[in-house]
């Protein structure tokens, strides 16, 4: 295995040689069995130790008593120990040579006063040796790319799209829809308490990653502005945050109206969009928009032509794509002449344009190809069962899927999809909301349109 | 001072002040103590006039009846200061009153606002929006941090789900964005210079097919007066 790559200072937490899992468990449903089965069972290619004073073996690998009894330095340590504990094991793993540690183990700032001193300690342990921390009260990392699954639940799929998350299940959810698309991710990060590594930092990391072309973010509070607006405008991938922002704050008697307004959310929203950050919506629409950015080009401009098989999907999708700032001419009349020649009368050539419940994939083709000189984007709307599908899309000009009401033809057809890394949406709203966060707007639906560091 | 906040109110004449040495257009007004001095600047500036209670303990002059408009001649602007003070004094016996602020009648225009306070995770945030007395019913507004560059000053603007009532409604001609922006960025500039600013209302600010005025002005600093 190679030495880790351009991750800087925290290679050792992304692209480790060697691992060691610092509370392995030999019993089956504990979280220090389950991760040190899951780095095994993804198959990281360096040695994987556990270490745990109790057992002889897990899983039929020899234990290490402990930290300062293993025989050679290992890059990254997951530790599971006790709260109380940590903060030493910490120091054992920095006079060992450790130099990244992943701390799962919750019980610290997120539990009160005592959690927080035992954090400080954490830090400070971590600090004094040269120890880069990730944790503490988090999920693990995942790196499909390096074959580490230090997290759980076990997916290796390997994709375009890192995930970076306050909430182990938000991330770990976004995880496993990519798994189940077979779109996988570039890297998972779950941040836990970031008594240590924060966001700023993963996405300078994140943004050296040939692997990554997208990163999605659940934050709830953004730990350093200053720095984290640095590493932002230094990233060349484009991010989506999903940001909840109802904190209640009290209300002093004689507020000025702009201290009233900033309110709850307010500022973040504007320190967002001043950054070209998207904003999702909800957990959903940070999947959909983090994999239209990944796997989708970019349109020229807003002309989009809505194509599909569906009446009513192509109202819902118009009304969607209005708003959002698409423009839909109908097609010019020597391309509807063109359309007209092959299509059957009952097609309706126009912007939706209905190719009518029986339409072939074959249609949908033809239709792209001759349209294409027309539209800067394409919203291909699969309202049926229509076999060969997936041959019918491509690249470029830019097309968003969406694929719904076609049974079990639809779901072979979206398999077939997935495997060419082409996204597939289930709802014209979902598709056209994502396909949306391509537009060069950097998401500010209203804005004038000004130049986007997303644009190619 | 407020001691338990450590921060205190400009009046609006020590407010305008200040803004006019960072190159926001105020409307043209005179400070006066006295109801014949009222009358005099009233005469200077030209009528109508305005005239409004000066008081740092005084945020929201209207809801105490400390504002009159529309004052034609001097013996109405007279009566108005004597009435004012009175009203004043009625709806707050603490407050230290400091004489009124006179200023010409602003001709009517969109109204919009411009506002900064210190976000506890953010730091200064600046606000642009709809203005007028009910900017928080509409919250029609958007945030950047300071420092701003014009293009997210226009950003900014262009935000406002009210922006066509900016750029030209039926038959209406367009206000000057530009004027505007220059707002914004004089109130970024001041945010720099001032590390003492808290919070700040510009509302409204009336903006025109030329040009633009700040009718209105409340700036907290921290700190004791004159420090």
């Amino acid at each position: 295995m190679s030495a880790p790559h351009g991750f800087g200072d925290l290679a050792a937490l992304l692209t480790p040689r060697s691992v060691a899992v610092v509370g392995a468990s030999a019993t089956p449903g504990k979280l220090g069995h389950t991760i040190f089965r899951n780095i095994l069972e993804a198959g990281f290619a360096g040695p994987v130790v556990p270490v745990n004073p109790r057992a002889e073996a897990i899983l039929g690998r020899p234990c290490t008593p402990s930290v300062d009894r293993l025989p050679a330095p290992v890059d990254l340590a997951v530790i599971i120990v006790p709260a109380e504990a940590v903060p030493e094991t910490v120091a054992a793993c920095g006079r060992r040579g450790i130099q990244g540690v992943v701390v799962i183990t919750g019980g610290f700032a997120e539990v009160g006063e005592e959690g927080a001193r035992l954090q400080v300690a954490l830090a400070d342990a971590a600090r004094r040796h040269g120890v880069r921390v990730l944790g503490p009260n988090c999920q693990g990392l995942n790196n499909p790319h390096h074959g580490l699954c230090a997290s759980w639940p076990l997916l290796t799929g390997r994709g375009r799209m890192a995930v970076v998350s306050q909430s182990g299940t938000v991330g770990a959810a976004l995880m496993d829809w990519a798994a189940a698309d077979g779109l996988g991710v570039s890297c998972f990060i779950s941040l836990g308490n970031r008594a240590d590594v924060d966001e700023a930092d993963l996405l300078a990391a994140l943004g050296r990653d040939p692997h990554t072309r997208c990163i999605a973010l659940y934050l709830e509070g953004i730990k350093d502005p200053v720095r984290f607006a640095a590493a932002a405008r230094a990233c060349p991938a484009p991010l989506v945050v999903l940001k909840p922002g109802r904190t209640p704050r009290g209300r002093a008697a004689a507020e000025s109206h702009t201290r009233s307004l900033a309110g709850d959310d307010a500022v973040a929203g504007g320190f967002l969009r001043q950054l070209g950050i998207h904003r999702a919506e909800d957990v959903e629409d940070l999947y959909d928009a983090a994999r239209a950015l990944a796997y989708l080009e970019r349109p020229r401009g807003g002309r989009l032509l809505i194509l599909t098989s569906s009446g009513g999907c192509g109202v819902l999708a118009t009304d969607v794509a209005a708003t959002h700032g698409f423009i839909l001419p109908p097609p010019p009349p020597a391309l509807a002449a063109a359309l007209r020649a092959f299509l059957p009368g009952r097609c309706i050539i126009g912007n939706p344009l209905d190719l009518t419940g029986d339409a072939t994939a074959d249609w949908y083709r033809r239709v792209i190809e001759l349209a294409a000189p027309h539209y800067d984007a394409f919203a291909v709307i699969f309202g049926d069962p229509i076999e060969g599908a997936a041959d019918a899309v491509g690249a470029t000009p830019v097309q968003c899927v969406t694929f719904l009401g076609g049974g079990g033809v639809e779901r072979a057809e979206r398999a077939r999809l997935h495997a060419r890394g082409i996204p597939v949406f289930p709802a014209p709203e979902r598709g056209i909301r994502a396909l949306t966060r391509l537009l060069p707007r950097a998401g500010v639906p209203g804005s004038p349109v000004r130049g986007s560091r997303f644009q190619e | 001072m407020d001691v338990t906040t450590g921060r205190h109110n400009l009046t609006e004449p020590e407010a305008f002040a200040l803004l006019e040495r960072f190159g926001l257009p105020i409307v043209p007004y005179a400070a006066a103590a006295t109801a014949d001095e009222a009358a005099a600047a009233a005469d200077r500036l030209g009528y109508p006039v305005a005239l409004k209670v000066v008081s740092p303990d005084i945020l929201h002059k209207t809801d105490v009846g400390g504002v009159a408009l529309g004052l034609a001649d001097a013996p109405a602007v007279r009566r108005a200061f004597a009435d004012v003070q009175a009203r004043a004094r009625a709806a707050g016996p603490q407050a230290a009153l400091r004489g009124a602020l006179i200023a010409r009648m602003a001709a009517p225009g969109a109204e919009v606002i411009i506002g900064m306070t210190r976000d506890p995770q953010f730091g200064p945030a600046i606000m642009f929006g709809l203005g007028g007395i009910f900017v928080e019913v509409y919250k029609d507004v958007a945030f950047r941090l300071p420092p701003l560059t014009e293009a997210d000053a226009r950003e900014m603007i262009g935000e406002i789900k009210g922006l066509p009532i900016l750029t030209g409604f039926r038959g209406r001609p367009p206000c000057d964005l530009d004027a505007l922006t220059r707002c914004i960025l004089s109130v970024s500039r001041l945010i720099e210079a001032r590390p003492d600013l808290e919070e700040l209302d510009l509302n409204p600010i009336l903006a025109y097919p030329t040009g633009c005025v700040v009718v209105d002005a409340k700036v907290v600093l921290r700190g004791a007066p004159g420090a």
